[in-house]
């Protein structure tokens, strides 16, 4: 299985630097030409403004005297009058009578339109430009030598499946697909928890003399809390009833195992175990979560001592004072 | 030995054929930015057309004089223009289309030949 990981093939053999190098130049004519263009609208711009100028002042007095061309090298001295009136280009071939302010409004439009070209194209030259570099280190990078390495992703529950047989692979990637589901769902749910729980317990240190009244009431909300977990997992449990039994073993240390570090148990020796089993049993279970393999039996022990312990000993904690774990320590 | 003969010949006159679809899509490419160019140019004039007054004089350039015209006339005029110019252009996208249909299968025409004779010469150098 562990034969062949994945690929390893050199950059270069893909791309070779001279390639990539002629693509990057390329683009970058491309860009040169752009940047053409743009400079050509530019001009149209500066001209336009110009002209929008010269609309504005050739009202402002009712004749100019002015050279008029004449074929391609010669003036001869003329007199521009009516000058409200211009015959505007509209384009196409299509001329309209205008005044003054009508054709600088004309003119106006046309140079917004002008704008948003000199926007559109500048766009498209920053995406050429990005290309560009992108063309470029590539060709850098396969003339340094670089390699790809390809790596197919296995999933480790998929794999195992694999190993057990094709016949049964869906149902059981199925399966997997679920339970993972659900453990890491309930995963959160107890790290949250138990984050919630070592925060109460910093703060509770900190007031360490303090009320014993808050101490229970936070007992009270914390197994009220508890219980509600307990049911939702249930409830969870009740959807998953098609999952091996071994897998439903798995749920019950990590529950009982963390609600345990929550409601400190009576004698101190339980307790301890309380305490280290979850952190063991995280450590020792992520990596398990997705496989197959049956799990160890010490575990489900665990979980039926804890279990009976914490029956017990949430019945008790409705009724009588329960200790805290802190206090449990001190002791 | 003949056989690879007639191939080669084969591959070259696809070759031809594909150069000549290059060239026709070039030249496709080239007249539909000139009916674009025209086209933006036109509503343009449409949009100046609706801000005139009902009473402007309008103009077209015919020849070397300016003809007056109806600004009603000019704006169904350019309208008309319009949807030619984009009935064009769709016309032009659809043969566009089809010459780059003709292009690929003339490629993969290529390549199964020069397969062919790849194989035929490994074959011929074997034996």
């Amino acid at each position: 299985m562990e034969t062949k990981k994945g690929t390893v093939t050199s950059l270069s053999s893909m791309f070779p630097a001279d390639e990539a190098q002629k693509a990057s130049r390329r683009v970058q004519d491309t860009i040169d030409e752009r940047q053409h263009q743009l400079d050509q609208l530019k001009a149209f711009i500066d001209d336009n403004i110009s002209l929008i100028n010269l609309v504005h002042k050739l009202p402002h007095e009712t004749h100019h005297n002015i050279m008029v061309p004449f074929g391609k090298a010669a003036f001869f001295p003329g007199r521009l009058i009516h000058t409200n009136e211009f015959m505007v280009l509209l384009g196409d071939g299509y001329y309209a009578e205008r005044t003054s302010k009508q054709t600088a409004e004309i003119l106006k439009r046309r140079g917004t339109a002008l704008e948003t070209q000199v926007e559109s194209l500048k766009a498209i030259m920053q995406d050429l430009k990005a290309e560009a570099s992108f063309f470029e280190i590539t060709a850098q990078e396969s003339a340094e030598g670089l390699v790809e390495i390809r790596e197919d992703y296995v999933e480790e529950g998929s794999s195992e499946a694999l190993a057990t047989g094709r016949k049964k692979f869906d149902s059981i990637l199925e399966v997997d697909d679920r339970k993972a589901a659900v453990e890491d769902d309930e995963y959160t749910r107890i790290f949250s928890r138990i984050s919630e729980l070592e925060k109460e317990e910093e703060e509770a240190e900190k007031a360490n003399e303090s009320d014993e009244d808050e101490q229970t009431q936070n007992e009270l909300v914390r197994s009220a809390n508890q219980i509600s977990i307990d049911q939702e997992i249930k409830s969870s449990q009740v959807e998953t009833s098609e999952v091996p039994a071994v897998s439903k073993e798995k749920y019950r240390p990590q529950r009982y195992g963390s609600s345990t570090g929550n409601h400190p148990a009576p004698n101190s020796n339980m307790m301890n175990k309380a305490f280290e089993v979850p952190e063991e049993e995280k450590r020792d279970q992520t990596p398990l979560t997705a496989s197959n393999t049956a799990f160890t039996g010490s575990i489900v022990e665990h979980a039926h001592d804890i279990g009976k312990n914490l029956t017990e000993q949430q019945s008790g904690a409705r009724t009588s004072k329960p200790v805290s774990r802190f206090k449990m320590q001190r002791k | 030995m003949a056989a690879l003969k007639e191939l080669q010949r084969d591959l070259e006159n696809k070759a031809n054929d594909v150069n000549k679809l290059q060239k026709d899509i070039a030249k496709n490419h080239q007249v539909r930015k000139k009916y674009t160019i025209q086209l933006g140019e036109n509503e343009l004039v449409l949009k100046e057309l609706d801000l005139l007054n009902d009473d402007a004089n309008v103009y077209k350039l015919i020849g070397p004089v300016l003809v007056k015209q109806d600004l009603a006339e000019a704006n169904a005029n350019v309208r008309k223009r319009i949807e030619y110019i984009s009935a064009e252009l769709k016309r032009l996208d659809a043969t566009l289309q089809d010459l780059e249909e003709k292009q690929n299968s003339k490629k993969e025409a290529i390549y199964k030949l020069q397969q062919r004779m790849q194989s035929l010469q490994a074959g011929k150098g074997k034996a």
